[in-house]
């Protein structure tokens, strides 16, 4: 894509600086260059020419955005500051090349998905080469500064992942219905018990699952960074392995996954020929985890739970796929279950994947509100529908001495159904 | 700027809230207009000051070395009345962002510049008061920036303008002295008004660093109505009549189908796309008055033809109002560049203003949307254009002067709340006349000797 090709999008910004009052990022920065406004306009500078896209300057200012969507929500105008941001980095990624640990990991291991298995596979034991466990416990400290912020507390990978412990299909007496479960890797390598519990529910309920075992990475982390052409190629991947599969629903349980197969993948294959129609069919059939059972509705009795819990309304999940309403009805619906709204629960978390990754410092700070909100919830569990903001939150609260648990919408029906954990 | 004087401006902020890299600078190269500094007017330095001293500090600095300041809140205002010229330093008053206090028995209260608008007004409510200036942008300008503008919003009709509102200021002036002006209590006439002098004066008098508002008792009701009319001088009429039939609406807001169908196009929440024109118009006070002013007004619309929509809950309310305040940005879908003029003339000559305008844009071939705070005169005709379109931008240019002559020839002003700024200031002689502009000089001469604050606008 050309930078001419961006100006329609972007002179439709009129600057009015709606965005400033809902920017986190430019809530902890403040300087106009770091709220949407400021973004557009660098782009619409460097159209003109009276800003260098090759300088530094830029390309920072381009990075730090948590692709949050919240300005493009509130915009009046509509202008898709996602899709401009999105150019911008491509357009960097492009002229610039990927930093040499991003391409490693973006064009070699996540094109190969075999050898991508068999990399997180060994992550188990080469971890411990590259992380060091945290102080107390509490998860994995990086050793060597290979991109990531030294102090960013990450989970550790689990020694067996999801996949290789369920079978390619679970079966139960009469089906409602049948879905096919998108995985993503978060749940796949780090938090297999989310999968655990996905599949333990949809069975009680009376939904056989099927777990395709072809499949890879959704494609979020390399598409956000620019890396289009790797992007495209997960996208195929991904529609080829469920485009012909008899199920009645494509299920994710992870917000950037089920934004990546709904939306993103339109995009991204429209000009593949053959793709588009099967990429929009795979759109049609998606549905989040809670979305797909508030609509089946929950038939198995629970023995309920005695707690207080609030919810966080992933930005991918809220926002891109306008998840908001099922979960707090599940939640709403154990018996003997406190809930608590936050104050501001659409408020981003400041995870937004690899954002957390190269900007920790500013990413904490955007979680502090978060952890803030929570302590003043006085919740005891954190429900929320996405692994990647569990993680971020789990080490906000950790770091901040703020008691509680974090749980994903379908691990804490799993408890209500009284399975183990 | 010479890097002793850069050295000194971080030693008087603090090295980090100064910016000096350019993509940084860039980004105050514009405002909410459609005017730019671009590459050429980039401002030399960018500084957030965190208090009056320091304010008072960079001032001094700047008439020692004679460098332009402008002063900014949120960079909302329409009329380019924060763009720099080349070598200013910008100075971004939002880090004074605290409350000072609310004073619930005096009811009045004082802040500082930087706080957003509408967060103070909810703070305000939570004690049961009520700080009535409501700028469409008041999620995001600043209470500096509305004093520098004498901000008004659609509550106007009824309530008045943010001058009406401060009792009193702290100000920092051109030369670096620390000033009060007015008083914390509702009567004060020692000395000349400068609190009325600030208002209004754009940020180029001085500095707004604290500002001391009165408050009102929250209002215990309200109830918010939609009339639909197929007929634009119906709708215009109706504003005039419901004032002489002895109703005091707080809010008379006018749109015109363009505004209409843009808006629910943005927000959804089942406007008439087919209405020729709506009034949104809101009444507020006490429960018991509430119906009997909606029945009058009721009757009115019907009168005028016009079919009318009562909310029936606070929720379906604030989706009016959601909707009312996306208009401004809503409209950019139809043209990517938007020129809200904001002309305002006596009431009653609002049927004869709208005519103008639909002329106008005819005559001109562009595209001119309405929009008003009818209840108070101000009409925004909205041209709806591209700035790629160097042709059309000609044809822009001269409808909006004959726009502001048919205004003046009707007794009206220029400006009813975006202020003069760069975009209007070659008519301002227009409406004040030689002599009028003399005073204003004199006025900023004796204050500002060395043109030191936004010297560009006067
Ligand atoms: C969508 C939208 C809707 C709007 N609706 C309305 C409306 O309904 N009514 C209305 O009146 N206006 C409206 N405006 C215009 C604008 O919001 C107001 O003019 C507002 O008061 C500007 O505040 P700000 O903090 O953004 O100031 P800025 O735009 O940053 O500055 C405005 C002017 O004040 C000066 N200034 C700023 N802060 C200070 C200070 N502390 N001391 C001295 N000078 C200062 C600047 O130099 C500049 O000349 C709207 C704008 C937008 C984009
Ligand atoms: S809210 Fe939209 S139109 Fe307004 S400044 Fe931000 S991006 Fe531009
Ligand atoms: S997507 Fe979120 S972080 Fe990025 S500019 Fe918009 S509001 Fe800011």
């Amino acid at each position: 894509m050309q930078w001419s090709d961006l100006e329609r999008e972007v002179i439709r910004c009129i600057k009015c600086g709606a965005c400033q009052s809902v920017c986190p990022v430019f809530r902890e920065l403040g300087a106009e260059s770091t709220v949407a406004r400021g973004k557009v306009n660098l782009i619409r500078a460097v159209i003109r020419g009276d800003v260098d896209a090759a300088g530094a300057g830029f390309e920072e200012r381009m990075s730090w955005c948590l692709m949050c969507k919240a300005c493009q929500e509130n915009c009046p105008s509509g202008v898709k500051l996602d899709q401009l941001i999105l150019a911008a980095r491509r357009k960097l990624a492009e002229d610039k090349g990927l930093p040499l640990l991003k391409k490693l990991i973006f064009r070699l291991g996540l094109r190969n998905r075999r050898l991508f298995d068999f990399g997180m596979r060994m992550g188990p034991m080469f971890q411990g080469l590259l992380l060091r466990p945290a102080p107390g416990g509490k998860g994995m400290l990086p050793r060597l500064p290979m991109g990531l912020d030294m102090r960013r507390l990450v989970s550790p990978v689990d020694a067996r992942p999801f996949r290789s412990r369920v079978p390619a299909r679970v079966d139960v007496a009469e089906p409602r219905k049948t879905v096919a479960f998108f995985t993503g890797c978060m749940i796949n390598y780090i938090y297999p018990q989310i999968g655990e519990a996905v599949v333990e529910v949809l069975k009680r309920n009376g939904i056989a699952v099927i777990i395709p075992a072809g499949q890879h990475c959704c494609g979020t982390p390399v598409y956000v960074n620019g890396d289009v052409p790797t992007a495209v190629e997960l996208a195929r991947a991904t529609v080829d392995t469920f485009a012909g599969l008899e199920a009645d629903a494509v299920i994710t349980a992870c917000g950037s996954c089920g934004a990546a197969l709904r939306k993103e993948y339109a995009a991204l294959l429209a000009g593949e020929p053959g793709y588009a129609a099967k990429a929009a069919a795979l759109a049609a059939k998606t549905k989040d985890f809670a979305e797909f059972l508030a609509e089946e509705g929950l038939t198995a009795e629970m023995q309920g739970l005695a707690a207080t819990a609030t919810y966080h309304d992933s930005c991918h999940l809220a926002r891109s796929q306008g998840v908001r309403r099922q979960p707090r009805e599940l939640i709403a619906g154990v018996p003997g279950l406190t809930f608590k709204e936050l104050k501001a629960p659409a408020r981003c978390c400041g995870a937004a994947g690899s954002f957390s990754l190269a900007h920790y410092e500013l990413s904490r700070r955007i979680n502090d509100h978060k952890v803030d909100d929570i302590a003043a919830s006085g919740a005891e569990l954190v429900v929320t529908g996405c692994p990647m903001c569990m993680m971020h939150i789990r080490d906000g609260m950790n770091q901040r001495g703020v008691a509680g648990e974090v749980l994903h919408t379908a691990e804490l029906l799993a408890r209500a159904y009284g399975v183990e954990k | 700027m010479e890097q002793t004087v850069v050295a000194a401006v971080k030693g008087i902020v603090g090295a980090e809230h100064v910016f000096d890299r350019f993509e940084d600078r860039y980004c105050y190269t514009y405002d909410a207009s459609a005017v730019t500094a671009g590459k050429e007017g980039m401002p030399a330095l960018v500084a957030y000051p965190g208090s009056a001293a320091e304010v008072s500090a960079l001032l001094k600095l700047a008439n020692e070395y004679k460098f332009p300041v402008i002063p900014r809140g949120a960079g909302s205002n329409v009329s380019g009345g924060s763009i720099p010229c080349a070598g200013a330093l910008v100075m971004v008053l939002t880090r004074l962002n605290k409350i000072v206090g609310i004073d619930r028995k005096n009811m009045v209260a004082e802040v500082e510049a930087g706080v957003i608008t509408a967060e103070f007004q909810t703070e305000v409510e939570k004690l049961g008061l009520f700080y009535p200036p409501d700028p469409a942008s008041k999620a995001f300008s600043t209470m500096g920036g509305n004093v520098a503008e004498c901000a008004g919003g659609p509550r106007g009709a009824k309530y008045g303008v943010t001058r009406d509102y401060v009792l009193g200021l702290e100000v920092v002036l051109p030369t670096g002295e620390i000033i009060k002006t007015g008083a914390r209590t509702m009567k004060c006439v020692a000395g000349y008004d400068l609190t009325r002098l600030m208002t209004g004066s754009e940020g180029t008098l001085g500095v707004v660093t604290k500002v001391i508002v009165k408050l009102l008792p929250l209002p215990e009701a309200k109830k918010t109505m939609l009339a639909i009319f197929d007929d634009m001088e119906k709708a215009a009429e109706t504003v005039a009549r419901v004032f002489m039939a002895g109703v005091i609406p707080t809010t008379l807001e006018l749109l015109d189908n363009i505004y209409i169908r843009n808006i629910e196009a943005a927000v959804n929440v089942g406007l008439p796309v087919e209405a020729e024109a709506v009034l949104l118009i809101e009444v507020d006070g006490d429960k018991e008055v509430l119906d009997k002013q909606v029945g009058i007004i009721e009757g009115i619309c019907r009168e005028q033809g016009a079919t009318v929509k009562v909310a029936r809950d606070a929720k379906e309310a604030d989706e009016l109002w959601v909707a009312r305040r996306a208009a401004f940005a809503a409209v950019s879908r139809v043209r990517p560049t938007i020129i809200g003029e904001d002309c305002t003339v006596p009431r009653d000559k609002i049927p004869e203003m709208v005519r103008i305008i639909r002329a106008i844009a005819d005559k001109f071939d562009i595209i001119i949307a309405v929009l008003g705070h009818a209840g108070d005169g101000n009409l925004h005709a909205t041209i709806l254009t591209d700035e790629r379109d160097r042709d059309e931008m000609a044809r822009v240019e001269k409808a909006a002067e004959e726009i502001f002559r048919a205004t003046l020839a009707m007794d009206g002003t220029l400006t009813g709340e975006h202020g003069i700024g760069l975009v209007k200031k070659k008519y301002l002689p227009l409406e004040v006349g030689e002599g009028g502009m003399m005073a204003m000089r004199a006025i900023k001469r004796a204050l500002d000797p060395n043109n030191i604050l936004n010297p560009e606008l006067v």
